[in-house]
């Protein structure tokens, strides 16, 4: 749960980098589309490095299951990489891709995944847009951060395909000169189009990715309150055990209390029976964790959040909490039982029937 | 005429059961000597465990004092009795109390870890607390694979391996058959006689009272009868393995 969470709060790459990325959308919602000519205004503000679209294209390629998804824009193979710095080119060139106008460039993890190879043919049947696509694969990029599960063609192959939608884009990704610009630029960007019939909202490239899992609901709460509750419901059943393990041995108890055993022994005894089953269930919930955690991202992969599993590894946090949490429980669930045990008069628990 | 090993002076012992007082022990006084093998004996309810369990320092009295040599084990603190029961107490239970998961020289060496002593002098006094009772051969046997004559030396094996200045037993027969009770009671009576343990038993069991050489009659929390059956001196220790115990 914990690794989850802090995938969700994995740091911006364009901040870690030096990339600075933000992105402009209208105001209203992702469903709505801003004018092209928007983008070509944002390519005259000063500190705008590079500008370029985005379009969601959606369809489907050979089905709609969640197996066989994977992203799909319509972007400017112009200035897409100036924007995108950080992904490189590693099969093909980028000039092979802006020659063929059904080119596309294609992530690596997809091109495993299916098997692909340069030169093969992509289809994908539209279901936004009523167009069949034939893409082919003219370029692959890798990055070093997160996921390389992207497809991306050139816009005006759609644009030739569909002559509505010349003129509209749905986001607009902008790289800035540095953070100061970033800040000014998203500011500077909605201040300009504020007053007209497409107002926008831009944010940070973290926040734009963060508000499609809000779209979700606020994941991170349902996850936090998820894991809080498991970690109550878990102390309940381990103060559950120890209560009745402590109660099945008040006779013993009392025994080793008349032999001399005193109540901070038997308090300590029990308290680190307690713990010691508790940090072997943390042991063990840690090793499933750590075992299944790469077939649990591969799993993933093919799903909508595939990016978002990407990020999700052993952070060190995670294990120091999931340790810190394994003690608490062991500590919790102990101390009832062992403060009762230990402060039961010995004369009481030898005439306890057990 | 033994020396005084314990005196119980002016005891009076009450437990309250809602608002009702009961008074169990009522002024008891009472002195027993060093080697002494008492038998207290009266119907239930007359405050003979109360009694047992007061020189054992395992309950308090609600007033009097309980001297045993010099220590007054009445006025002493939760840790200062727990650590003085260890030293000095070896307990006898009706029904054992033996440890289930521990094996028989495990529920030995019990009492044994509350002192300085290492692993090898460790084993060395189990083996020999077991050879006493005669269950060497059962040293590494739970208490479900043994008989209840065979647990119950287990726990008299338990009861001596520190060489405690006093055995408590309650009711040491009360749960076993008519041979192995005779078996436990000769054991208790060597204890007394040839290692010169002072042992104070509770008992319904008029055989088993027997064995004792003074009986200590109590009824209704009062001191009705306390005389010596059998007078006699005890035999000099032929085996002093016991008598070299650890020194803390």
């Amino acid at each position: 749960m914990g690794s989850f969470l802090k995938a969700l709060d994995a740091p911006d790459p364009a901040e870690t980098r030096g990339m600075f990325r933000i992105v402009t959308r209208h105001k209203v919602g992702l469903t709505s589309d801003l004018p092209l000519s928007y983008a070509q205004r944002i390519r005259q503000l000063d500190g705008a490095l590079g500008v370029t679209t985005f379009d969601w294209f959606g369809g489907s390629y050979i089905d709609n299951s969640a197996r066989n998804f994977f992203a799909r824009f319509a972007v400017e193979p112009e200035t897409f990489l100036q924007v995108f710095d950080d992904a490189r080119v590693t099969r093909g060139s980028i000039e092979d891709w802006m020659s063929d106008r059904a080119g596309a460039l294609v992530g690596e993890d997809l091109i495993k995944k299916f098997g692909w190879k340069l030169g093969d043919q992509v289809v994908l049947v539209g279901d936004i847009y009523p167009v069949t696509l034939q893409l082919t694969i003219r370029a692959v990029y890798g990055v070093s951060y997160g996921g390389s599960d992207g497809l991306f063609f050139n816009r005006k192959y759609l644009e030739q395909a569909l002559p509505s939608f010349e003129g509209t884009v749905g986001t607009i990704w902008i790289k800035c000169a540095d953070a100061e610009a970033a800040n000014r630029l998203s500011d500077e960007i909605d201040r300009i189009f504020d007053n007209s019939p497409y107002p926008t909202k831009t944010e940070s490239e973290k926040a734009f990715q963060m508000s499609f899992v809000s779209m979700l609901g606020n994941v991170k709460l349902l996850l936090t309150s998820l894991g809080v509750i498991i970690v109550l419901v878990i102390v309940l059943i381990a103060a559950n055990t120890m209560a009745l393990s402590a109660r099945e041995r008040v006779r013993e108890v009392a025994v080793l209390r008349a032999l001399g055993y005193t109540r901070r022994m038997i308090l300590m005894l029990i308290l680190g029976e307690s713990l010691m089953l508790s940090l072997i269930g943390g042991f063990l919930g840690l090793s499933t964790f750590i075992i299944g955690l790469e077939p649990l991202k591969v799993s993933l992969m093919n799903t909508p959040i595939s990016g978002f599993a990407s990020a999700i590894m052993l952070f060190p946090e995670v294990l120091l909490m999931g340790f810190g949490v394994t003690l608490f429980v062991g500590l919790i669930s102990g101390i009832g039982p062992a403060i009762r045990a230990s402060q039961r008069p010995i004369t009481e628990g030898l005439r306890h029937m057990g | 005429m033994t020396d005084s090993l314990i005196r119980v002076e002016g005891i009076v012992k009450r437990y309250y059961r809602g608002a009702e007082e009961l008074t169990v022990l009522n002024g008891i006084n009472l002195t027993i000597g060093d080697g002494e093998f008492v038998a207290l004996m009266g119907p239930s309810g007359s405050g003979k465990t109360t009694l047992l369990n007061l020189i054992a320092g395992i309950d308090r009295p609600t007033s009097g004092h309980i001297f045993v040599r010099t220590d007054d084990i009445s006025s002493m603190s939760e840790s200062g009795l727990a650590e003085w029961r260890s030293r000095h107490i070896g307990f006898i239970f009706q029904t054992y109390n033996l440890i289930p998961v521990l094996t028989a020289y495990e529920n030995v060496e019990l009492p044994l870890l509350l002192t300085p002593l290492g692993g090898s002098e460790r084993r060395k006094h189990v083996e020999i607390a077991l050879h006493i009772v005669g269950l060497s051969d059962r040293m590494s046997h739970h208490p479900s694979q043994l008989s209840g004559g065979q647990e119950q030396r287990v726990a008299i094996a338990r009861a001596i391996v520190t060489d405690p200045t006093l055995l408590i037993a309650d009711e040491p027969t009360g749960d076993l058959d008519a041979k192995s009770a005779e078996e436990v009671l000769v054991l208790l009576e060597r204890l007394n006689r040839e290692f010169k343990k002072t042992i104070v038993m509770v008992t319904h069991d008029p055989k088993a009272a027997a064995k004792a050489r003074r009986l200590v009659r109590l009824e209704k929390g009062n001191l009705i009868e306390d005389k010596n059956e059998k007078e006699t001196t005890p035999t000099s220790r032929k085996d002093d393995v016991l008598a070299g115990g650890y020194q803390r």
